[in-house]
């Protein structure tokens, strides 16, 4: 039996003639509630921002352009595990505890426009602070832009999007909501250290082939390699994953027990 | 035409019976109350209804639907005031009711909506600077705005003050005038006898009585009360009455003729029944019965 609390994802995936403007304007709307929450933009822009500019920029004066081209590369996966996983997780369980996403399930929306449009607003804000911080390494640490532009908006734009839904399918492990940004500490750090972007870490053997799998070191691979093939079949599974997770366990309502 | 068909409806929460093989039908563009203290399954009903939880075992069907299956095809056609639910609360009143026009098909313009539920004066106030019974009003607006079919309000005037609240009923009842079926659940009973032409009262997830509001109240007894005086004793009067402190109140099918009755006995005495009051059936008479015979 379903509980109240626990009804998983109901409804047509697509919606009618209607389903791409209520789409947009849930996009909009996700857009327009992120920029107004100061604490939120600095916790999910200005602190990865820095780590993504600022790090690349300390290594450039101290070991050279490859190191902080490294160390950037390697922040790209900071940058998606705090400004879309963390910042989609801690926004839909606050939603979900204060029963505003219950209010937003009273409209005309269907289930997948509501998060759909969360998704595709955090996972723009993504792409967004992103390409500003490869202009900006450019910049100030003369880090070089990448040398495939096309493949590269690819695979950020996919990876963007694909933490963004996992980053909504992680809230049914999300008790409650002022725990949020701590239960994404361990993927901001598992993230970090599988992209190399705390420094050389040593591990055991048999863990980074494990760690390759991650859509986060699937994004910076695909950045420091120029190949896409594997790391878009791999954000791929991963997008299958986040689907099968929300339609089984994502709570539209706060647990009453 | 019926525009809600309830047969049967059981559903438990965690092993829990909420509601108990619920049967009611409510007609198109009529009101409907749904009554019952806390905890006897109302707002279970209605979320089921309202396709927010699965019915148990049973059949639900709103405007031919099933709230569950059928739930994005019956969004379109319902309005629905939940009980309990968040807004923005950086977002001005305009500005809530502004997006949520973004997700109507076809929604009233923004001053309409506003205006219906009388919050015209605080469109430019932020969400969180409302009052209780602010936001229940702007709930309101908001489940009006796409112009449902069937309307459900679980608990809609809940601290409003009395103007607000008067407001609200004018409002439903216009709706209902034209053609719109509400399912209305509230603890006010003056509220549900005003509104509703139909009812039904739940205890412990079971519907304990129901029917349509005049011959339901028709059928209970009403109620005659005076002061007692203090030289007469309960026995002498020529009806049974009941003491309820310094009040004697008799119950009788025919109020008016038990108040002449006793009028007639004390004139022939000259005998003065002070603070006399002659009511037939109340809401409150019929609920409160219903929940001392539960008991």
């Amino acid at each position: 039996m379903t509980s109240p609390m626990t009804s998983p994802m109901t409804g047509p995936m697509t919606g009618p003639m209607t389903g791409p403007r209520n789409m947009a304007a849930t996009c909009r709307l996700a857009t327009r509630l992120f920029w107004r929450d100061k604490s939120m933009v600095f916790a999910s822009v200005v602190t990865p921002v820095g780590l993504a500019v600022g790090m690349p920029a300390l290594m450039r004066n101290v070991t050279g352009v490859a190191a902080a081209t490294h160390v950037f590369q390697g922040a790209l996966a900071l940058l998606l595990a705090i400004t879309a996983f963390m910042n989609v997780t801690v926004v839909l369980a606050g939603r979900r505890d204060q029963l505003v996403l219950k209010r937003l399930r009273a409209s005309r929306l269907t289930d997948a426009q509501i998060l759909t449009g969360q998704i595709a607003g955090t996972a723009t804000q993504t792409v967004i602070v992103t390409v500003s911080c490869t202009l900006a390494v450019h910049l100030v640490a003369d880090v070089p832009l990448p040398a495939d532009p096309v493949g590269f908006a690819a695979v950020v734009i996919a990876g963007s999007a694909v933490l963004s839904l996992l980053g909504a399918a992680y809230t049914a492990a999300v008790p409650r909501a002022e725990l949020a940004a701590a239960f994404t500490t361990p993927v901001f750090l598992v993230a970090g250290v599988s992209a190399g972007a705390m420094g050389p870490i040593p591990l055991p053997s048999w863990l980074p082939p494990v760690l390759d799998l991650l859509p986060t070191t699937a994004v910076v691979d695909a950045v420091r390699t120029g190949e896409l093939v594997v790391p878009l079949l791999i954000l791929a599974g991963w997008t299958l994953a986040g689907l099968a997770a929300i339609r089984l366990w994502f709570r539209w309502e706060p647990r009453r027990s | 035409m019926r525009a809600i068909e309830v047969s049967g409806l059981s559903k438990s929460h965690q092993g829990f019976p909420a509601v108990r093989d619920v049967s009611f039908e409510v007609a198109e563009g009529t009101v409907f109350a749904l009554l019952g203290r806390n905890g006897a399954g109302k707002t279970t009903t209605v979320e089921v209804l309202a396709g927010f939880q699965r019915a148990g075992s049973g059949t639900v069907r709103v405007l031919g639907l099933d709230p569950w299956s059928d739930r994005a095809a019956l969004r379109q056609r319902v309005g629905i005031m939940l009980q309990e639910a968040g807004f923005f609360p950086e977002l001005t009143v305009a500005q809530t009711v502004g997006i949520w026009r973004d997700f109507t098909a076809a929604p009233r313009p923004r001053d309409e909506a506003l205006e219906l539920a009388g919050l015209e004066d605080r469109s430019g106030t932020r969400v969180r600077q409302l009052s209780g019974g602010e936001k229940r009003r702007l709930d309101l607006a908001l489940a009006l705005l796409g112009r449902p079919d069937v309307l459900f309000l679980d608990e809609p005037t809940t601290g409003m003050d009395p103007e607000a609240r008067s407001r609200t009923w004018e409002v439903v009842r216009d709706l209902a005038g034209q053609g719109t079926t509400v399912l209305l659940t509230t603890h006010y009973l003056e509220e549900a006898q005003r509104l509703a032409s139909a009812l039904a009262v739940m205890d412990q997830g079971e519907i304990v009585a129901s029917g349509g509001m005049a011959e339901t109240l028709a059928a209970r007894r009403g109620r005659v009360a005076f002061r007692m005086p203090a030289e007469v004793r309960p026995a002498d009067l020529p009806l049974a009455v009941t003491l309820e402190g310094d009040l004697a109140v008799c119950r009788a099918e025919d109020p008016d003729l038990a108040a002449q009755t006793l009028l007639s006995w004390a004139a022939a005495r000259g005998v003065r029944l002070a603070g006399l009051e002659v009511r037939t059936a109340t809401l409150e008479d019929l609920f409160l019965d219903l929940s001392r015979s539960a008991r």
